[in-house]
Order: structure tokens, then C-alpha cells, then sequence
């Protein structure tokens, strides 16, 4: 059996890089709203790692939205998913949480850099000026609001694949919330990597912050990732098969063993732990640890999409 | 901040409160039970029967024009069992089960995959289809495709625009030499398929997925018994 084509394959790595954009379109925005919560407060508009997250999250987003439409066999009937609507269809109802997850996040950004464009404007645009000073004053129900969405959006990418119950690796209760945890971790990573590329400070207060969630949270998805496949395997059956596949001998072993838990949480771990006790950190610590993150998801998700469905029940 | 926060929580809190009593309102207590159809058609293959003359997959293919490289029905050959000259094979039908509770419908974003109220078939609305291939993902018994020509996800409906809409059996039944499918209304106690239904063992696959198939099987008594 190849590792890319077998039997059954429905769903390809459009649909992984899909789910990874969308997942890292709302870590990030999580963490900058984070950020600017807990430590920037009014100054959030001048921090290059706020600035990388309002420029990363509404492109993933975006992008990975793209790549879905370009994947429907009828890419210019896509319309129709905006148009009709099943309560019952876990995609649908995820377009909708995407329609107003994009609203908002808009709406965010454009609260949060009300100030510098405004003053860039100058009394020019009369109308945007007054739009924006109308979204500043309601920030806390926007923020409020996208937080809500952020983690809507990264759990529906999960709920995408566990609604399939043809496939038990897939149809796992435990998938959302693992996608949930990861993609907040990719929002992480992103976000460190495109400050400090935007001449974010690696040694500031914003890396220190992200830093000290993230070991916690590789932690948890180090745990969601063991009570995935033991549960699987104590289940017995197909799903045990379907986890043995996986994780066993053959490519997308290798791929779990070395790509998701040696190059996307191990090395990250460890890396995080050493800036935690080490003084400063620099720019090529802070690139490196953010980039085997973002790779180690990509990875996952390729590696879940492709093994879940390799075993049907 | 903390009359915002409030402020937040309020909204928040009325939001719940107001999702949750209009679900309420929703609820089908009072179901009426005059609405629901008198037939509920399903199929029957008797894999005794069953030469594997594959003269239904061509006459499905030309009822339907269901373009080659696809297809709505197989015939899935298994064996030879048993010693030469006392060989046999096992046919089995592959096909849509159209299942009550249908996991295609269930997952379908724009309602393409429906229910047919008056006959229970599972069918497809063309135009509504935009090929998200969410069915064929969701689809336990692996019987959905894509059709090359329309790019719709495809399958059997019964022959429910091609047959009997011109009050003639599917075209699969029709064509069988040895009567092995059984094509006919569930409700109605006198059809031909409820007396094969009691007269005869027979199973359904995948059950447990709580999916109530409608395509039954006859098991076949050559084979051999795998645990």
C-alpha cells in the first residue's frame, strides 16, 4: 500500500494544509489577543509580534479557505455552501463559524490599529475614520466575541474529521480537542516567527509570554497525542488496527515517530526549556523552536488525514 | 473593565438562554404521524441466487449513463472456494444501502444528499452538489463517487429518475436472469420483498453503526466461515 494512495483516500493534503491554516489563523489570533491582554494593554498596535498575528491570521485564513474552494470538484458552485445551510452537517456549520469568525476578526484588527491608521488618515475618509473609532469603543465584545470564535474554529477542524464514523481513527472524541491544543500551538509558533522576522525583540516581554504558555501547552498535546492512540488500541477491533497501522512500521510511522513527536514537540520542548533557564534568548533559538513547531503540525495533520483514512471499520 | 466584562457576560448569557428556548420551541413533540409516507422502498440480494453475470452493473450503467471507470453497483467476486470440480464463488452487492439514518446525509453542507420523504430512497439533488466529497468521506460502505461527466457526487437512487418514475422496477431487478434481487415497498406486507424478508435469513452489513440499511443480503452458502 502506498503512503499517499490507497483504497478509500477521499480527502488529500489539501484538505491537511486546510485544516492547518485554519487552525493557525486562530492560535494566532488567540495569542495576540492574549498578548495584548495580559501585557500590552494600549500599546499592542507597536508590538511587531501583534502586528505579525493581524497580518498571519486573516492570510491563513484566507489561503486556506482558497485552497478549499480550488479542491470542490465544482470550484465556482461554492456559493452554494454560503447559500443553503444543514444544522446537522458539522461543515456547515463550520462555514458559518468561518463567515463571522472573519467578520470579527476584521473588526479586531481594526480596533486594535484604530489609532496609527486613524492618525495616518489624518481626517481623510471621514467614514473609515468613523468606523474605526466605532469598532475601538466596542474592543471588549469584539475580543470577547474572537476569542470565542478562535476556539470554535480550532476545534471545528477536528470535528470536521471525527464526524466520519467510517473511519475509527478519525471518528475519535479526543481528535478535536487534540486539534484544538495543536493548532493553538501553531498560532504560537507563527506569531513568535513573524515578530521576530518583523524585528520583534526575541529577548522581549511578548516571546517570554508565549514561551512560558507553550511549555504547558506541548505538554498537554504530548498527553492528547498518548490518550489518542491508547484509547484507540484499548478499544480493540478495527480501531486498534487503525492505530497500529499509523503509528507502526511504514512511512507514516516514521513520519509520526520523527516528524510529530522528535521534530514538533521534543525539540520544541526541549528548546523552550533551555531558554527558560538560559538568560537571553536570540533571534535563531526563537526562529528555529517556532519553525519545528509549525512543521510538526503540518505534519500531524497530513499524518491523521492520510492514516485515518487508510482503516475503515 | 468591569462593567464591559459584565456587560459581555450579559450578552453572552442572553445569547445561551435565547438559542436554548428556541431549540425548545423546535422540538417535534407532536409529530404527525399522517405525514409519514406509505412507502419505504429497499432491496434485497440473495447471493444464492447470484450467478455473477454482471448483466445488472451494464444495465444500471446504460438506465443511468453512468459513465465508465465508475460505477453505481459492483459485484464483488470472492473465491474460488473448495476443490476443483466442486469450486463456487461468492458474489456479494456493492452498492448504495440507503440508510435511514444516512451518514452522507447527515454530513452533507448544502442538503445535495437528501432523503426522499414519500419513498425513503436516498438520493442526490444535482444543483445543489458543489463536491465537497464530505459524503464520500462519511459513507461507511464506500459507495459514493464522484461522476467524471457531472461532477457530482453520484450513486444508486434505486433508479428513482430513470425506472420508477415511469412505474417500472430498477433497472438492476429487471435485468437479473435468476431473480436474485428483490426490489419492493417495506410497508406494504404483500409485496414480494417482505414475504422474501421473512421467509428467508438475512443480514445487513455494518449494523452497529446504527446506519438501519435497507439493503438486505441473503448469505451465501459457499464460502468459507471467517472469524
Amino acid at each position: 500500500m502506498s503512503a499517499f494512495h490507497f483504497d478509500g483516500l477521499v480527502w488529500h493534503w489539501p484538505i491537511a494544509i486546510y485544516l492547518f491554516l485554519a487552525g493557525l489563523s486562530a492560535g494566532a489570533v488567540f495569542f495576540a489577543i492574549m498578548l495584548k491582554h495580559f501585557k500590552l494593554a494600549e500599546r499592542a498596535y507597536l508590538s511587531p509580534f501583534v502586528q505579525a498575528a493581524a497580518l498571519i491570521a486573516p492570510i491563513a485564513v484566507c489561503a486556506g479557505l482558497g485552497i478549499l474552494v480550488i479542491d470542490l470538484t465544482k470550484p465556482l458552485a461554492f456559493w452554494k455552501i454560503l447559500v443553503f445551510y444543514n444544522t446537522s452537517s458539522v461543515m456547515s456549520m463550520g462555514v458559518l463559524v468561518l463567515l463571522v469568525y472573519q467578520l470579527v476578526l476584521f473588526a479586531w484588527i481594526g480596533s486594535v490599529f484604530s489609532l496609527p491608521v486613524n492618525k495616518w488618515l489624518d481626517g481623510r475618509f471621514y467614514l473609515l475614520t468613523k468606523c474605526l473609532t466605532l469598532l475601538a469603543r466596542h474592543e471588549d465584545i469584539i475580543t470577547g466575541v474572537l476569542v470565542i470564535l478562535s476556539l470554535s474554529l480550532g476545534a471545528y477542524t477536528g470535528f470536521l474529521l471525527s464526524a466520519l464514523i467510517g473511519f475509527p481513527l478519525l471518528n475519535n472524541p479526543v481528535l478535536p480537542l487534540l486539534f484544538l491544543i495543536s493548532g493553538l500551538s501553531s498560532g504560537a509558533a507563527a506569531t513568535l516567527l513573524g515578530g521576530v522576522l518583523m524585528r520583534g525583540n526575541p529577548n522581549g516581554i511578548e516571546v517570554k509570554f508565549i514561551h512560558r504558555i507553550e511549555i504547558p501547552m506541548i505538554l498537554v498535546e504530548i498527553m492528547l497525542l498518548f490518550t489518542f492512540f491508547a484509547g484507540l488500541i484499548l478499544s480493540g477491533g478495527q480501531s486498534q488496527v487503525a492505530a497500529l497501522n499509523a503509528i507502526g512500521e511504514g512511512f507514516w510511522g516514521w513520519i509520526f515517530w520523527g516528524g510529530v513527536v522528535g521534530v514538533g514537540l521534543t525539540l520544541p520542548l526541549a528548546f523552550n526549556l533551555w531558554m527558560k533557564v538560559s538568560s537571553d534568548r536570540k533571534f535563531t533559538y526563537v526562529a528555529v523552536t517556532a519553525s519545528f513547531s509549525l512543521l510538526g503540525v503540518l505534519l500531524l495533520r497530513n499524518f491523521i488525514l492520510y492514516t485515518g483514512q487508510m482503516t475503515g471499520v | 473593565m468591569d462593567t464591559s466584562k459584565r456587560r459581555f457576560l450579559k450578552g453572552c448569557g442572553g445569547a445561551i438562554a435565547g438559542v436554548s428556548v428556541y431549540s425548545m420551541t423546535r422540538q417535534p413533540l407532536a409529530r404527525d404521524a399522517a405525514e409519514e409516507s406509505e412507502v419505504k422502498y429497499a432491496m434485497l440480494h440473495d447471493e444464492n441466487l447470484c450467478i455473477g453475470c454482471n448483466a445488472c452493473e451494464d444495465a444500471c450503467r446504460e438506465v443511468n449513463q453512468v459513465p465508465i471507470g465508475v460505477s453505481r453497483v459492483d459485484i464483488v467476486r470472492t473465491g474460488p472456494f473448495g476443490e476443483y470440480p466442486e469450486q463456487s464463488y461468492r458474489f456479494s452487492r456493492h452498492s448504495c444501502q440507503h440508510c435511514e439514518a444516512a451518514p452522507c446525509v447527515k454530513v452533507c453542507p448544502t442538503g445535495a444528499a437528501y432523503i426522499d420523504k414519500e419513498t425513503g430512497i436516498v438520493a442526490v439533488n444535482e444543483d445543489r452538489c458543489v463536491g465537497c466529497q464530505y459524503c464520500i468521506a462519511a459513507c461507511p460502505y464506500q459507495i459514493r463517487f464522484i461522476n467524471p461527466v457531472t461532477k457530482v457526487a453520484d450513486k444508486c437512487d434505486f433508479c428513482q429518475q430513470s425506472q420508477l418514475t415511469r412505474g417500472l422496477q430498477p433497472a438492476c431487478v429487471l435485468a437479473c436472469p435468476t431473480e436474485a434481487l428483490v426490489f419492493g415497498n417495506l410497508k406494504d406486507p404483500n409485496s414480494a420483498l417482505v414475504k422474501t424478508l421473512k421467509s428467508k435469513p438475512t443480514y445487513r452489513q455494518k449494523v452497529d453503526l446504527g446506519t438501519r440499511p435497507k439493503l438486505f443480503h441473503v448469505r451465501t452458502v459457499d464460502g468459507e466461515i471467517v472469524l
